[in-house]
């Protein structure tokens, strides 16, 4: 799959957590790619291993208890986890930058954000005072926060949550990095600052020809930005695709349940359809395929036998044989 | 900023109005009359003790002897019941000679606790932090007293020094300066080592817990996504932050001059405050009790204010 127009490419990645004698399969072998200047979206639900997915890219997982199985991640062309600790840190926050959820907790709260996005540059760049600071400025003004200069001294608390997030991103695009990795940056945020934000990262990514892997659970949002989606459940990846297939074409009855519970103009004053059930737990995953237990469409064979991904064609893939055209799709 | 000093001041006043209205009760209302000290003793004729009770106004009603203590603390004329001496000049006397003591002792658990605690916090359940852990306990589980014997046996039997008292008896006469120095180092070196180790235990032990909870902070994670390295995310981001709740506590230990070491004092003969106050509960000896009494609550309410006044400074949170 791999080509000269691919940025990243994460290959058979799985990543454990052991507490005690359990152990958490969060990610359970995914494999995706992002290419230059796209924007990528991985949706799923809360625990189903997005963010341990991102953060693994990084190499921020936790070890102990967090441990990295199996799997590549290659970036330009080396394998991210195969670099050591210093090697690592010439990569954070310079070629792969994040935006984290939490805009309210995710900034030092005794750090001005003059130092705070003067840090990202200096850790990466040599730059002198005078540069840092206009480069400060020059990214606030970027992500559109008013009056930049003043807002240098400021503390995280002084600025309000959406201001915040663009403190976040300006942090992130500190170093001109290629890949910005987005892990839900609106989640925390009221709905019409969720736009604003949404239209930055849109122009910012267009600007600075940057690719973009976008972490959500809201599927509003992947229609608004995403290029191609993959869907993730229970820390495997059930269907993935264009935006346009998987909206318009959902194979998988997760992403088909999904786009059923989106509220719409049509479904206005009916009550809206919800996937019965819930995540499971990633130490305890049913045998086979780890959605029947709430697929309405699930047969026999799909509690015995783990699904492979079935092809329907032009990159659209859904990891469900049952709803194969000719045939129940397992052999 | 100016409002918020002056407010605080005027609080504190009050504060300690009733400070020594509760703590005046409190003698008052605690059994034993400073009269039954010592009844055996012949000299104490009914007659001696009534001449006694007028002269020191206890034959007055409760709120004039409040009164007239207040009157002679002010005016600095409050005198030991006792031996009859001045007693802010005793306490003086008293202060300078815990003051090395305290100062000696605060540096070495604040300059230890914070290594061991930062340490064992980074190194979580390694080999490290399980032996800081291990020895805090000890240290916090051995009563005072019995390892205060343990050392003063072995540092006297090794080094063959004196260590009880402040200088050894009678060393003034014809002794060389540095030789005296020295004597003295010598003198201070254990109090304060045994003073600090219940400090040192306990501290590291809150430094570990408050690193611990910062180091698991969304920050953190941002600091380390920046590229930074783990000993900048460390002793940077994180550091910063853990610090915060200890301004606090750097504040409160203003008091510990006098009710911290008044057990170490006595073991080592150490003429110090708090064996003074312990001293003069056993004696009755009421105006050097309320005197301490007093002296204490300003140092709380000063120690209070200095932390308020730092966290003020150090935490960009607080605005006024």
């Amino acid at each position: 799959m791999a080509n000269n127009n691919t940025l990243i490419s994460v290959q058979d990645l799985k990543v454990y957590f052991r507490t005690g004698h359990e152990c958490a399969r969060a990610v359970d072998g995914i494999s995706f790619e992002v290419r230059k200047e796209e924007t990528v979206c991985l949706v799923g639900e809360s625990g189903c291993g997005k963010t341990v997915s991102a953060l693994s890219i990084l190499g921020l997982i936790p070890t102990p208890p967090g441990e990295i199985a199996g799997g590549r991640i290659l970036f330009q062309g080396k394998n991210l986890l195969e670099l050591d600790e210093e090697d690592m840190q010439k990569i954070r926050g310079n070629r792969i930058a994040m935006v984290f959820q939490e805009p309210l907790t995710s900034l030092n709260p005794v750090f001005t954000i003059e130092d705070q996005i003067g840090e990202a540059i200096s850790i990466h760049k040599n730059v002198g005072a005078k540069e840092l600071r206009d480069r400060c400025i020059k990214l606030l003004k970027d992500v559109g926060i008013p009056s930049p200069v003043q807002r240098l001294k400021d503390y995280p608390h002084q600025l309000s949550g959406g201001q915040r997030q663009r403190v976040m991103i300006a942090m992130a695009l500190a170093c001109d990095p290629d890949l910005i990795i987005a892990d839900e940056p609106t989640t925390a945020l009221d709905v019409t600052v969720q736009a604003q934000i949404l239209r930055l990262l849109k122009s910012i990514q267009k600007i600075r020809s940057m690719s973009v892997l976008y972490i959500t659970h809201d599927l509003g949002v992947v229609a608004n930005i995403a290029d191609r989606v993959y869907v993730m459940y229970s820390g495997i990846f059930t269907e993935q695709g264009n935006t346009a297939q998987i909206f318009h074409d959902a194979r998988h009855p997760y992403t088909q349940g999904l786009l059923a519970s989106l509220p719409s103009r049509s479904k206005r004053g009916k009550r809206l359809y919800s996937i019965p059930g819930t995540v499971p737990n990633p130490a305890y995953k049913p045998a086979g395929c780890p959605f029947h237990p709430r697929c309405p469409h699930a047969i026999l064979t799909c509690a015995k036998e783990y699904p492979e991904m079935c092809d329907y064609g032009q990159g659209h893939l859904a990891r469900c044989p049952v709803l194969l055209e000719g045939g129940d799709g397992y052999k | 900023m100016l409002s918020f000093i002056g407010r605080s001041v005027v609080q504190k006043i009050i504060t300690l109005f009733f400070v020594s209205i509760v703590s005046f009760l409190i003698i008052h209302i605690a059994p034993g009359k400073p009269s039954q000290v010592d009844p055996m003793n012949p000299k104490f004729t009914p007659e001696v003790v009534e001449r006694f009770r007028k002269e020191f106004h206890l034959d007055k009603p409760l709120h004039v002897q409040y009164l007239y203590f207040y009157k002679d603390l002010f005016t600095g004329e409050t005198v030991s019941w006792k031996d009859n001496q001045s007693v802010l000049k005793k306490i003086w006397e008293r202060f300078l000679n815990s003051l090395p003591l305290f100062i000696v002792g605060t540096i070495i658990t604040w300059t230890l606790s914070f290594p061991i605690g930062i340490r064992s916090a980074i190194f979580r359940g390694q080999f490290y932090d399980r032996s800081a852990t291990f020895l805090s306990y000890l240290l916090i589980s051995i009563p005072g007293f019995f390892f205060a014997y343990v050392l003063i046996i072995f540092v006297v039997n090794q080094f063959h020094v004196p260590v009880i008292g402040m200088e050894t008896f009678g060393i003034g006469d014809g002794a060389s300066l540095p030789h005296i120095f020295m004597d003295r180092i010598w003198h201070l070196l254990l109090p304060s080592v045994l003073g600090a180790t219940g400090g040192i235990a306990v501290l590291s032990r809150y430094v570990r817990s408050q690193m611990l909870e910062v180091e698991g902070q969304d920050y953190i994670r941002t600091a380390r996504a920046k590229g930074l390295s783990p000993e900048q995310v460390h002793y940077r981001h994180a550091l910063r932050n853990a610090l915060l709740p200890f301004v606090t506590m750097f504040g409160l230990i203003l008091p510990g001059l006098i009710g911290g070491s008044v057990i170490i004092e006595s073991i080592f003969s150490w003429p110090g405050m708090g064996r003074m106050a312990y001293e003069a509960i056993l004696a009755r000896d009421y105006p050097v009790i309320l005197t301490v009494n007093f002296v204490s609550a300003i140092l709380v309410l000063a120690g209070t204010f200095i932390s308020d006044l730092l966290y003020l400074i150090v935490d960009p949170r607080i605005r006024l």
